[in-house]
């Protein structure tokens, strides 16, 4: 356990350091990004302009420039954004974690919920109209844009139909849950349905295909013949195996959508969370916020991945941990 | 046909063949192919429905273009009359194959004529994509699953690398590198209207998406007893692989499929926005999702349309898939099926 | 100036208004006509709510450039000099602020001596001396305010505190004398416009021991009538009252109405629209989406108000660069696009007029003409636009040679510039040539235009008036000296510097200092010359619409920092 501990962090810090180079390179290789001239004002004069590359560091040679960018982050941990001059990037990220939680653990339930009870209805209801409705509906919710699908629904519940089905339904933004957590559901309500539409979709698929395979395996068979009924048996073997792949996904997605990938979303919504900060991070070419905002998701993405390692072992105990 | 006789058939038979048989056969696999095959096929005939039946250049902007409604001429972008006259609104659906049927866009542009045009290079992208991403996806995953040790702590590290690169960040970059100067790979050079870039980006960025998933089933399946068996008694990797682990794979892979081209497709709706891949005036499905959502409170058809192609596209692949699914799996077709 | 983030506000002044008071040395305040009602305790309290997509960087009043900010500092902040508070033309006037009367001038122009009023104090409780005043100036300096070398590199001394702004002492330029409230600011010339550069947020007086560098998001007290009370940019800003604050001058800092002012931040354009239609907010920031245009027009009438402005949308072309080193071309592309579409795509002749003159209508030096519009010449112009002419902009591009060349538009990627680039790209394919849009990120598109490194042919963008003078137009734009090769800090896009054309300018500079009629004639025929070579294009004129919620009132306007926030009532 401590050396798949001792393995996988290191294997951390190796995908986090590769991907902080790529995105400074990334970001510097750019046209046009350069700060200081939109720090400096319109018309600056040049020593304006050299006064303020000097602030930001950016005279410096680029191995220099990322070190220290590193060293602001991780060590004296008051890195400060290019944009927002003094606002410092660490809190500005920590505020709005718990916004981003709330939205992706709340979608994540519905997500869950949803593809488990439609994907096991889809793969053994013995009414033949079910499961072909249940697919079509899980891929439209799989096709619709997510930005497209918030705006429609803002569309609905805040503009056309505001003054009547949807008179209850609070202002775009995020309440805290230890703030009023009444408020805190109702603003979350419409963006957990949105962000999990397409997730249930997928989930409702991928459940449903896991459970025809597992169904259909011979040991199923065998379970069969020694009488149990069916539903004991669906539930004890076939959920449990195809648990490994949505495990795999949930993994996957969880990982990304904390981490920020749930941007849209919160863009749309006007919710404050990660993935807000690193979309409006990427607008503004705020080098230090991209930094940060990435680093944050990438951590989350190898942690999650190697939870979902260990789980696999959990889940088939032949497997053992590579 | 006597027992017997259907089961000598059966027994004669090579199990593609009966699979491709089974699938010929089956309702559902003829009518996704049918609604597939009418998809492309409006796609590849673009031209003719522009050129004669509606009667336009979809890709020359036509502000001050009329269209023909209920026998009247219109403007196609009507300014406002009512109240304090702001704002100016593109027409909306006519219902008229011959003169805007969906309406027009902000351009004053056929709508209907732009989709069937955008088909063309939404399908070439989110395909093209989609079949690196799962062939990529299918290497990866196997070899990680099967190799373990260091080999799978590597591909693993780099399906970890690319879930956690922020794609956003790269595309923003890269498009303002190909508007300004293009890239230059080697002795490629690509300029923004290239399609290899978001190809490559949108196939490579799901490839953790199905590798994962692939490389469970294939830890898992190993510890098989067939597998073992396989293995004990001295079988070379290639073969095991062949014949006992990728026959077990490809039920998930295929459920993946429709899911994945989908994706595929917003995901190029959202490099296109991002000035990547299908450039102005060329339009793709999710070029015309961009122009629905600046027109979503008056126009929403621009956006639904565009929308419900790849609904129709990614359901019928998913329809198909079942069908294929069904045929490979004997088990299933010991159902009675068919 | 451009009217987007990062760009420069206002430096107003009616050049005659100020000429013409200076001289006579005129009385502070009077409840001259244009100026705010007297205030009304009935309508105070409540708070305003603005919506906006996003914030607008430093709150630093010595270094935020943005009009978002600038018109909150009108409430909050105060200079010397102020622009007073009032409609129409009324809100150009240069007032009295925290000094007690205009300056008087003496030496030619080039000492101006203030009386700083007494008994004023900032936020903090501390009272306004004449040290906050010259260390407010030294500030400017000792931050790299954006204008320090621009506005303030009059001043005596300034020179020293732009190499070494650590250091700045303005001992020569700058002097006061504690005892007798004076301030006496040297110049080393006379400038017609010092008194507006004094007006505006970079010149207000902060208390001298406030930081060395850029505050960022920590709020510099405040003498208005507002403090800032909190500042996160990725959520929101809040000002209350400032409980120190007794009015001194209606015109320059009037009493505020509401109790507090929240500007709310990520709330993305469409969804301002409908916060105000719902009542959640009073005021909408951001530019009205397109689709919501009709729905406020007709729904929502009552509480929209649009006001014209001294501004305009036009297409830079680089004269240095293929396709556009061609007068033809230029010429050509001037009459092929049809400004009424492009009208159309900004939303409507409501909001916009189509225009060919450099100078914006109502603009001292404006004159009426269009030379090309159809059946017209540079040479014989019409009095305003009325079509397009695709054949003869075909024909000029023949005749040029560079047909069938590849031409890139570099345009904004919100939706509305995006649109005009895909008009464009239409326009210049029938006219013969190859064109490509090129969306960039609207943060660095302003930017990157200017950079010649970038090689841009032609892009759209945009300039807001600073002060109504054509010197900021003519001078600034197409000036040698707004030229810089491979800066992004080079405002002359087109990259055109005629020397002749210069001295010309230049010539009607110092006419203006005695003769502003003269001179005003002088810069329309200039106007007409220089768009003979067509270095841009004109496109047209916008207006400001401004989209309130229906309980809010006491809407006034100001052509210099737009709608007044103070002065809105929810009561």
């Amino acid at each position: 356990m401590i050396s798949f501990i001792g393995r996988r962090f290191s294997a951390m810090i190796f995908v986090l350091v590769s991907i902080s180079i790529l995105v400074f390179l990334i970001f510097f290789a750019t046209p046009g990004v350069d700060p200081a001239a939109r720090i400096a004002g319109r018309n600056a004069d040049q020593q304006t302009l050299m006064q303020v590359r000097q602030s930001f560091e950016l005279d410096k040679p680029l191995p220099i420039r990322y070190l220290s960018m590193m060293r602001h982050l991780f060590v004296d941990r008051d890195l400060t954004s290019y944009v927002n001059r003094g606002a410092k990037v660490i809190p500005q990220l920590s505020q709005a974690i718990p916004a981003t939680f709330s939205l992706v653990i709340g979608a994540a339930v519905i997500w869950l919920l949803f593809g488990l009870i439609f994907g096991v209805l889809a793969a053994s209801s013995k009414r033949k109209w079910l499961d072909p409705t249940i697919s079509f509906l899980g891929i439209v919710g799989v096709s619709l844009p997510v930005f497209w699908l918030g705006e429609v629904v803002n569309l609905i519940t805040q503009s056309k139909l505001h003054s009547s089905v949807f008179r209850w339904v609070p202002p775009l933004g995020y309440v805290g849950l230890s703030v009023d957590p009444w408020q805190w559901f109702l603003h979350l309500l419409f963006p957990w349905l949105t962000l999990a539409v397409l997730y249930a979709g997928i989930y409702v698929r991928v459940l449903r295909s896991e459970i025809l395979v597992v169904m259909s395996e011979d040991f199923i068979k065998t379970e069969r013949a020694k009488g149990a009924s069916e539903k004991r048996i669906l539930y004890k073997h076939a959920a449990r195996m195809s648990l490994m792949t949505i495990v795999s996904l949930f993994g996957l997605d969880f990982g990304a959508l904390v981490g920020g990938y749930a941007l849209l979303t919160e863009v749309v919504f006007g919710i404050q969370g990660v993935g807000k900060l690193t979309f409006d991070s990427l607008q503004n070419f705020d080098l230090p916020v991209i930094m940060a905002t990435v680093m944050y998701a990438s951590f989350f993405v190898v942690f999650m991945n190697a939870v979902v390692d260990v789980l696999y072992a959990v889940l088939d105990p032949r497997v053992r941990r590579a | 046909m006597s027992i017997k006789e259907s089961s000598e058939a059966i027994f004669s038979e090579s199990p593609g063949k009966i699979a491709l048989r089974t699938l010929r056969r089956d309702k559902r696999s003829i009518i996704s192919l049918a609604i597939l095959g009418f998809v492309i096929s409006i796609s590849l005939l673009a031209p003719v429905y522009a050129h004669f039946i509606a009667h336009t250049n979809p890709f020359n902007s036509s502000l001050d273009a009329l269209a023909h409604v209920g026998g009247k001429s219109v403007p196609v972008l009507e300014a406002s009359t009512t109240g304090l006259g702001l704002g100016v609104t593109p027409i909306g659906p006519t219902w008229n194959p011959s003169s805007y049927f969906l309406g027009a866009d902000g351009q004053g542009r056929d709508v209907m004529a732009r989709l069937l045009y955008g088909g063309r290079n939404t399908l070439l992208i989110g395909t093209s994509a989609a079949i690196i991403c799962i062939v990529l996806a299918l290497l990866i995953g196997v070899i990680a699953g099967y190799r373990k040790g260091w080999v799978d702590a590597i591909l693993s590290r780099l399906l970890d690398v690319i879930w956690a690169f922020p794609v956003y960040l790269l595309a923003i970059s890269l498009s303002v590198v190909l508007l300004t100067s293009g890239l230059t790979v080697g002795f490629i050079h690509l300029g923004p209207g290239s399609f290899a870039l978001p190809i490559l980006i949108i196939g490579v960025v799901y490839i953790p998406y199905v590798a994962r998933p692939i490389r469970a089933q294939v830890l898992t399946l190993r510890e098989r007893e067939f597998v073992r068996a396989a293995v004990g008694s001295g079988a070379k990797d290639s073969t095991i692989i062949f014949r006992e682990i990728l026959p077990n794979i490809i039920p998930s892979i295929l459920v993946f499929v429709p899911i994945i081209i989908a994706l595929c497709m917003l995901t190029e709706s959202a490099l296109s926005f991002l000035s990547i891949g299908v450039q102005p005036p060329s339009a793709s499905w999710g070029t015309i999702i961009n122009d629905g959502l600046a027109l979503l409170y008056t126009r929403p058809w621009v956006g639904i349309a565009p929308g419900l192609l790849i609904v129709l596209t990614a359901a019928s692949l998913n329809l198909y898939g079942d069908a294929v699914r069904d045929a490979l799996d004997p088990k299933t077709r010991s159902r009675g099926d068919s | 100036m451009r009217r987007r983030s990062l760009v420069l506000n206002s430096i107003i002044s009616a050049a005659a208004v100020a000429a013409s008071v200076l001289v006579g040395g005129a009385t502070s305040q009077a409840a001259s006509a244009g100026g705010m009602a007297p205030y009304d305790p009935a309508h105070a309290g409540g708070t305003i709510k603005l919506v906006a997509a996003a914030a607008a960087g430093s709150l630093d009043p010595k270094i935020n450039y943005t009009g978002q900010y600038w018109q909150l500092y009108q409430a909050s902040y105060d200079g010397l000099l102020g622009f007073r508070y009032g409609d129409g033309k009324a809100s150009f006037e240069v007032v009295p602020d925290l000094a007690t009367a205009l300056p008087v001038m003496s030496n030619g122009g080039k000492t101006l001596t203030f009386t700083l009023r007494s008994g004023i104090k900032f936020s903090n409780g501390q009272p306004v001396t004449v040290a906050d005043v010259k260390a407010s100036f030294e500030r400017i300096f000792k931050v790299s305010s954006p204008t320090a070398g621009s506005f303030y590199n009059g001043i005596v001394g300034a020179d020293v505190c732009l190499k070494t702004p650590a250091s700045c002492k303005l001992d020569k330029g700058v002097v006061v004398d504690a005892k007798t409230n004076s301030v006496v600011i040297n110049l080393v010339a006379a400038d017609e416009t010092i008194i507006s550069k004094l007006a505006v947020p970079h010149a207000t007086i902060n208390p001298a021991n406030s930081p060395v560098k850029d505050a960022g998001t920590t709020p510099i007290p405040t003498t208005g009538a507002y403090m800032f009370k909190s500042y996160d940019p990725n959520k929101s800003l809040v000002m209350v009252r400032n409980p120190y604050f007794k009015e001194w001058s209606h015109d320059a800092q009037p009493q505020g109405y509401p109790d507090q002012i929240q500007f709310q931040f990520g709330v993305t354009p469409t969804a301002q629209v409908t916060a105000v239609e719902n009542n959640q907010a009073n005021w909408a920031y951001d530019p009205i989406p397109a689709d919501r245009l009709n729905e406020i027009g007709t729904k929502y009438a009552s509480q929209v108000h649009v006001n014209p402005l001294t501004a305009m949308w036009y297409l830079p072309m680089n004269v240095n660069l293929a396709p556009f080193n061609n007068v033809k071309a230029r010429q050509a592309v001037n009459y092929a696009i049809d400004r009424a579409a492009m009208v159309k795509i900004f939303g409507g002749s409501q909001l916009a007029a189509p225009v060919c003159s450099f100078l914006p209508p109502n603009f001292p030096g404006h004159t009426d003409y269009c030379g090309y519009t159809k059946g017209a010449t540079p040479d014989k112009p019409a009095t305003a636009w009325s079509a397009p002419d695709l054949a003869l902009a075909k024909q000029l591009v023949k005749d040029s040679g560079t047909a069938g060349q590849a031409v890139g538009i570099v345009v904004s990627d919100d939706d509305v510039n995006k649109q005009m680039g895909v008009y464009l790209q239409s326009v210049l394919n029938s006219i013969g040539y190859k064109a490509t849009v090129k969306p960039i990120s609207g943060n660095i598109q302003f930017t990157y235009i200017q950079n010649t490194k970038n090689k841009v042919q032609i892009s759209v963008t945009q300039w807001y008036q600073d002060y109504p003078a054509a010197s900021d137009f003519l001078n600034v734009l197409l000036g040698c000296a707004s030229f810089t090769p491979n800066s992004d800090s080079s405002i002359n896009m087109a990259g055109y510097c005629n020397k002749s054309f210069d001295a010309q300018m230049n010539k009607a500079m110092a006419l203006g200092l005695t003769d502003s009629a003269a001179a005003n004639k002088l810069w329309g025929q200039l106007d007409q010359q220089v768009m003979k070579d067509a270095p841009v294009a004109v496109a047209f004129t916008p207006k400001q619409l401004d989209f309130l919620s229906s309980g809010t009132k006491n809407y006034h306007f100001s052509l210099q920092y737009k709608m007044f926030v103070s002065q809105l009532q929810t009561k």
